[in-house]
């Protein structure tokens, strides 16, 4: 007990250091020039008149906005605020810091600008018009932090519309961290997915992406159970019709998964099955150690709830699990998200992607495993972490060569090409801001 | 995906007085369905016990047609008709649809078709035409039914009555 009431603690420190510092720092990005301005003579080049040239040179040919303007590195992280991290639905101001941290993220793992644009508004239909009104400005879309279901409608439609890169990161980067987490644990386990049970604990955003990833890995859809908060999703349950109306996607997975037959809840989700996949409500004591003690021999056991895993990782490995992972950075194998939002927009902005398909996050997934892989797998390194930033390199090149081969790029290059590309504009982003913080432009943290 | 009987072995027929309960089963899921669509469509508590003189009453009736869609040993969707007369118009029969349900997983195989298919025989039959009801907001029947040739002929508003 004593050490949950210490971390505790911790994260009440933590918490009050960021609000002293969001204050005193006013947010955490802003705009710089990438341009040299010597004199006042450089604004008649970068401003009026000259500027009329590069204009309208796009106006004949609207991709040469990725030549001659910034747009080619540019995203927009676009939110409703109606489902913040884990603070539910707190508006699109409150929203806005948990944007900017993104942005930071994305510039410096990625090397992506990427700026914040929290909306006004809730409904789906507004939020793909407004994603498609601002796609001149930009070469992406990362959507964030929107609550499911709208999420699913809002990605499906601008997936279909949109002819820039749309991601929704709590869909498709969980879903691609987990792919790459699950294939060296099931290389340590000596196991094939097409022959696995998987048990999903929870039926959100990222499960629902999670299972898409896993059909097209080879997973049997009636090899795949799922559990929501009311127990097993299976073809008689009573509530399946009214699914059918409000989450169309849960519904399939309903129809189409549990070729046993099973009904229950976690427990039985569990019984038999090699692996479980839980992104369900913080824990702990969501799933017993009993229950894992029932699934098959060697099990693998990824409880990714946070701040509190829905089991903790000792529990499960007593149990008998051979390898677990949880969403936090004090246990091995985080399975984050930051492994890979930064690499897919890095590769999919560097070939200027028309889109990012679940092939180019299995093509993430995949790097992101090997990189493990060649460093070593254990039972707790199935997965690199951020410190190990070359991977963003590797990562952002299988994305971008993956678009060129579905033929979603607006131009080709060859996938070193792509890696000098990621690594040039990954390690430029970090050095701006060490230069700026020697130079005192980014003032030292005070006190 | 069906278990592992295939499409094929789903046969139609008329409702036996045996298959009441079953079929209860899938009305009440279809009343529930319609809560969604207006408050005034709130199954009540004791749906069940009434229900089940309902359908025993309308598979025994002259008056009603139930078609039931079998799979195995599992009744897995229903179709209840109402042959109602025309007093003022021609033509004078009306084969009503009041309740349709095919089970989830059986839906996109065209089962709902083929339970309208064999009212629209016995219809013919009749020298009739066919309705159907269903709740205004509920868009998956308006497209369903468009799609089979049904077009709206009769609105029906509602409001509760002066206090």
């Amino acid at each position: 007990m004593s050490s949950v009431s210490q971390e505790e603690a911790e994260t009440k420190k933590t918490s009050e250091l960021s609000l002293r510092l969001h204050e005193y720092y006013k947010g955490k990005i802003e705009v710089e020039l990438k341009c040299p301005v010597s004199s006042f003579q450089d604004f008649s080049v970068w401003y009026t008149p000259g500027v009329a040239k590069p204009s309208l040179a796009i106006a004949d040919d609207a991709d040469l906005s990725y030549e001659y303007t910034n747009r080619g590195n540019l995203i927009a992280i676009l939110s409703d605020g109606s489902r913040v991290l884990g603070l539910g639905k707190v508006g699109p101001y409150a929203a806005l810091p948990v944007m900017e941290g993104k942005s930071l993220l994305y510039k410096y793992l990625g090397g992506v600008d990427a700026y914040p644009i929290v909306v006004g508004t809730e409904t789906a239909e507004e939020l793909v018009r407004t994603a498609l009104y601002l796609s001149p400005s930009f070469g992406g879309i990362n959507l964030e932090d929107i609550e499911a279901p709208k999420c699913f409608s809002v990605l499906e439609q601008l997936r279909k519309d949109s002819t820039i890169p749309v991601w929704h990161d709590d869909q498709q980067g969980t879903a691609t961290v987990t792919i790459a987490a699950l294939k060296n644990a099931l290389n340590l386990t000596s196991r094939k997915l097409k022959e696995s049970k998987v048990a999903l604990v929870g039926a959100g955003a990222a499960s629902v992406a999670t299972a898409r990833l896993l059909f097209l890995s080879g997973l049997p859809k009636e090899s795949l159970i799922v559990c929501d908060s009311h127990g097993i999703l299976h073809p008689e349950r009573e509530d399946l019709d009214k699914l059918q109306l409000r989450n169309p996607w849960k519904y399939s997975l309903a129809i189409e998964t549990n070729g046993e037959r099973k009904k229950g809840g976690i427990k039985e989700a569990l019984e038999g099955a090699d692996i479980c996949i839980s992104a369900a409500a913080p824990g702990p004591g969501v799933i017993k150690p009993d229950w894992v003690s029932k699934m098959s021999k060697m099990s693998i056991v990824f409880a990714l709830a946070n701040p509190v895993p829905e089991i903790w990782p000792r529990e499960a490995k007593n149990a008998g699990a051979a390898t677990v992972a949880t969403g936090r950075s004090d246990f091995p194998n985080q399975v984050n998200n930051s492994l890979v939002f930064p690499a897919v927009f890095r590769g999919a902005l560097d070939v200027r992607a028309r889109s990012i398909t679940d092939e180019m996050c299995l093509a993430a997934a995949d790097s992101l495993a090997s990189y493990a892989e060649v460093r070593g797998l254990t039972d707790t390194h199935i997965l690199p972490t951020m410190d190990e930033w070359e991977l963003y390199t590797y990562e952002a090149a299988a994305v971008g060569t993956k678009a060129i081969a579905q033929n979603l790029a607006r131009r080709t290059k060859s996938e070193s090409e792509l890696r000098d590309m990621a690594y040039r504009k990954i390690s430029s982003a970090r050095n701006k801001v060490k230069v700026l913080m020697k130079e005192g432009l980014i003032p030292n943290v005070p006190g | 995906m069906i278990g592992k009987l295939s499409k094929q072995e789903v046969i139609l027929r008329r409702a036996k007085e045996s298959d009441a309960e079953k079929i209860l089963d899938l009305l009440l899921r279809l009343k529930r369905l319609n809560e969604e669509f207006d408050p005034l469509y709130k199954v009540a508590e004791d749906a069940s016990t009434v229900g089940i003189k309902y359908v025993r009453d309308a598979i025994n009736s002259d008056d009603c047609l139930v078609v039931v869609a079998q799979h195995g040993t599992k009744i897995v969707g229903v179709i209840k008709v109402d042959f109602r007369k025309r007093i003022f118009y021609e033509p004078r029969s009306d084969a009503h649809i009041v309740d349709l349900y095919v089970m989830p997983e059986y839906r996109r195989n065209k089962y709902g078709q083929k339970l309208i298919d064999y009212v629209m025989k016995e219809a013919k039959d009749h020298g009739g035409i066919v309705t159907v009801e269903f709740p205004s907001a509920n868009k998956i029947s308006t497209d369903f039914y468009e799609k089979l040739g049904f077009r709206p002929i009769l609105n029906t508003y509602v409001r509760h009555p002066v206090e």
